[in-house]
């Protein structure tokens, strides 16, 4: 089956029946539905040979018609639905409606290629006037200006960041890593050789906390010497 | 050297001043008033396809609307002659410059690939729905043309000719639809209530159907 993309050339269902009531010239205003139902229902059969998509638009009002078409041959009970309107007035009235409005399209639509044929200049520099416009004023300078903002504040924002990540070592994790760290270093090791990997204050003063922890439980011991360098050795509590 | 061979006229004021002896280099320049309309006019140039409001141009001008109306008659009689190539219109309550419509045909020749924009029959016929009835829902639009609009909804919202206007107090609170300025520009008209009146088709005939 060839692809078929195209739908109909009508510009949907009532398009059509208007279509189909001026090619077999039907009265709009005394419709004979029958001829209609007839005539818009060969015209899908048609379509679908053609393979052409059908919307589903279309097959809504089929349905209309198909049903208009079924109670007619029902016989009528009496009074029995006297109240509701006739269906065939109802399409009726719709069909008219949209035929103003198509009317009233292309009325428009000469309007508007008419317009076309005048061409007319963008304003001039002097923005501004009148109404007030938002606009986005600026010069290169100020685009830098912004820019250099922006980096100071991501410069600003990076200490945020890492302190972040500091804060997340506890003291009880600092001293796990120094007693792994105890494991690697030689008998006698000094307080810089021990806290090589600190890389800021903060890591320093917990460190050190950790360090006097260790003291107190034995896993470590200290002495200062004369220089008043800080000495470490591995206390009697130390186990590997 | 002479100047007629430029082709060049001297004005009459420079022909006078020819004459003068040539002692006089300066001449104090001849204070000319401008004219009021010539001053509309020049002011109709600057904003070009904005336009300008009848109020915008009387608060400019410091002059009543009325007057201003009048200056503005003035300009469009003036540009209605075939001297020039522009003519002045109101669309949509402003008043602007456009090329003469006799110009066109030289314009699509200037500009080889110029296309004018087209609007499709949907467009048109959901635009003639939305202009006459506004605003309205697009269920009312989908019940009168018998076919789905929403997509058809938002292309003329992006080309500007439609704007949102509100929610309707039906069930739900639709989204009421109008038509733009760029719309009444776009079909030459100054405001809705120019619009051509909408067929009638017999329609006491039709009533009478169902009555």
């Amino acid at each position: 089956m060839p692809f078929e993309a195209k739908t109909l050339q009508f510009e949907g269902p009532l398009d059509l029946m208007l279509h189909l009531i001026s090619e077999h010239k039907l009265d709009i205003l005394d419709l004979d539905m029958d001829v209609l139902a007839d005539q818009y229902l060969s015209y899908l059969q048609q379509m679908e040979e053609k393979h052409l998509e059908i919307e589903s638009e279309y097959l809504v009002e089929l349905a209309t018609l198909i049903e208009y078409k079924s109670k007619k041959l029902l016989p009528k009970r009496e009074g029995a639905e006297e109240e509701e309107e006739d269906p065939k007035d109802v399409l009726v009235r719709r069909l008219l409606e949209y035929q103003r409005y198509k009317e009233a399209a292309s009325e428009l639509y000469e309007a508007y290629q008419s317009r076309q044929a005048l061409f007319s200049r963008p304003p001039g520099d002097a923005e501004d006037y009148g109404e007030e416009k938002d606009r986005l004023e600026g010069n290169p300078y100020d685009l830098l200006k912004a820019m250099s903002k922006v980096l100071k504040r991501v410069q600003l924002s990076k200490p945020i960041e890492t302190n972040w990540t500091k804060r997340e070592i506890s003291l009880e994790d600092r001293e796990l890593q120094l007693k792994v760290r105890l494991r690697e270093m030689p008998e006698d090791f000094t307080l810089e050789q021990y806290l090589s990997d600190v890389k800021d204050s903060y890591e320093f003063v917990v460190s050190f906390l950790a360090i006097l922890d260790l003291a107190k439980e034995h896993v470590l011991v200290f002495t200062v010497d004369e220089e008043e360098r800080i000495w470490f050795r591995r206390g009697v509590d130390y186990e590997h | 050297m002479n100047t007629e061979s430029w082709g060049l006229e001297l004005s009459p004021e420079e022909i006078r001043l020819k004459n003068l002896p040539s002692k006089v280099t300066r001449v104090p320049k001849i204070e000319k008033k401008m004219d009021i309309v010539t001053i509309a006019e020049g002011l109709l140039y600057i904003v070009g396809d904005d336009g300008l409001k009848l109020e915008q141009l009387a608060a400019t001008l410091e002059r009543s609307e009325e007057e201003t109306l009048g200056i503005l008659s003035v300009i469009r009689q003036r540009y209605d002659s075939p001297d020039h190539g522009m003519e002045l219109v109101s669309y949509a309550g402003k008043y602007k410059f456009v090329s003469k419509r006799e110009i066109y045909p030289y314009a699509q020749r200037l500009y080889h690939n110029f296309k004018p924009e087209t609007l499709s029959q949907s467009a048109l016929e959901t635009l003639a729905i939305i202009a006459y009835k506004q605003p309205v829902t697009r269920i009312e639009i989908e019940e009168l043309r018998g076919v789905g609009c929403e997509v058809m909804l938002r292309k003329l919202q992006a080309r500007n000719l439609i704007k949102e206007a509100g929610r309707s107090e039906a069930p739900g609170r639709p989204i009421l639809y109008e038509v733009t300025d760029e719309f009444l520009d776009s079909f030459e008209l100054v405001s809705l209530e120019e619009l051509p009146e909408l067929p009638s088709y017999e329609e006491d005939e039709a009533k009478d159907l169902y009555e």
